[in-house]
């Protein structure tokens, strides 16, 4: 009975994402990866089933990690603006959302930005990180408190195995 | 009508001219931005059972910004001394006082730190590293104790704050030795 509950879930978690494609989306995370898209003529690799891991990366970290998004373009041809992805990563993003790091180098191979958003209780990441022919897109929501406790329950674990061993 | 909605960035407070003009000609740009919202944000996130994070959350809570820029140029010589300069003068008010001011002729390295004092007490601090190859600015705003300054050190490009509370720390500890020689 149990396992018969997982098929809706399932169904769902893969359902969801594909509606919000096809809703087009003009802005977050949708927004951005069509812009990339559409200004350097790449196409994205969206990974299968993203709905369904996202749900379990929930489930795995107890709610510390929610919400995964994750796009991959492998054939860059041309070097990168900078500024022009900045600008329209911001544009996309909205309101809300604080760019707290960015790593450029000049010859455009290497972008990365990193933006921040506080959703209450939680901390919503975007980030997009080129380097040389490849770019990745991700965005997820995290728990920083709910992150850490379960962080320190590995380190915990980890201290107390060097100890047996030592 | 349509209304423009965007993410933000909390401008630094440099003159916008200098860092355009260094990051056009820099090879590699790294800059850290963290304004007043996103440290009031991380500092709820610190367990105040733990006392190094307990120091840390009060720190950065009355913080006003933290700015890291770090500029690497391909060859010496892609920024000019008035440049650097010119970032020197911007702090040069009756506010802000030097408190470094290091010059290795040889290697062509200067480091530079200012504190901005407001009553006696530290409200501010600018770093200036300049060498022939790599130019890296920090800027940090807002109400500064030194001796918890070194608890920034894990946040990327800060890593120097570590020292700089070291050195306080040690002089601290001479002045105490110092007064207790005094009065024995």
């Amino acid at each position: 009975m149990r396992r018969l509950l997982w098929i809706p879930i399932c169904m769902v978690a893969l359902l969801v994402p594909a509606a919000v494609l096809a809703s087009g989306g003009d802005g977050g995370f949708d927004g951005v990866v069509s812009s990339i898209e559409s200004q350097y003529h790449v196409h994205a690799t969206r990974i299968p089933l993203m709905g369904l891991v996202s749900l379990l990366s929930r489930k795995a970290t107890h709610n510390a990690v929610d919400g995964m998004h994750v796009a991959e373009f492998e054939n860059f041809q041309e070097p990168v603006d900078g500024e022009e992805l900045n600008r329209m990563v911001e544009q996309k993003l909205g309101q809300g959302w604080e760019r707290i790091i960015r790593e450029t180098s000049h010859n455009g191979k290497d972008q990365t930005l990193i933006y921040m958003h506080p959703e209450g209780e939680r901390m919503g990441l975007f980030v997009v990180d080129k380097s040389g022919r490849e770019m990745d897109v991700v965005q997820l929501s995290i728990d920083p408190s709910h992150l850490k406790e379960n962080l320190g329950h590995y380190e915990h674990r980890h201290e107390n195995s060097g100890d047996e061993s030592d | 009508m349509a209304v423009c909605a965007q993410a933000q960035t909390s401008p630094l407070p440099l003159p916008p001219p200098v860092e355009k003009a260094l990051a056009a000609r820099a090879s590699h740009v790294t800059e850290v931005t963290l304004g007043k919202n996103m440290l009031t944000f991380a500092s709820k996130f610190m367990n105040g059972k733990n006392k190094d994070e307990s120091a840390t959350s009060r720190l950065i809570q009355g913080l006003d910004g933290i700015y890291v820029r770090e500029y690497q140029f391909d060859k010496p010589g892609e920024y000019s001394m008035e440049e650097t300069e010119q970032l020197r003068k911007y702090f040069e008010t009756s506010e802000w006082s030097p408190l470094v001011r290091e010059h290795a002729r040889k290697s062509g390295e200067t480091t530079d730190v200012m504190v901005k004092l407001v009553n006696g007490e530290t409200h501010g601090m600018f770093i200036l590293s300049a060498e022939p190859k790599e130019l890296t600015i920090v800027l940090i705003l807002g109400p500064i104790r030194m001796e918890d300054l070194g608890k920034l050190k894990g946040l990327g490009g800060l890593g120097a704050l570590g020292d700089v509370e070291k050195n306080t720390g040690d002089k601290d500890k001479e002045k105490e030795k110092a007064k207790k020689g005094g009065t024995q």
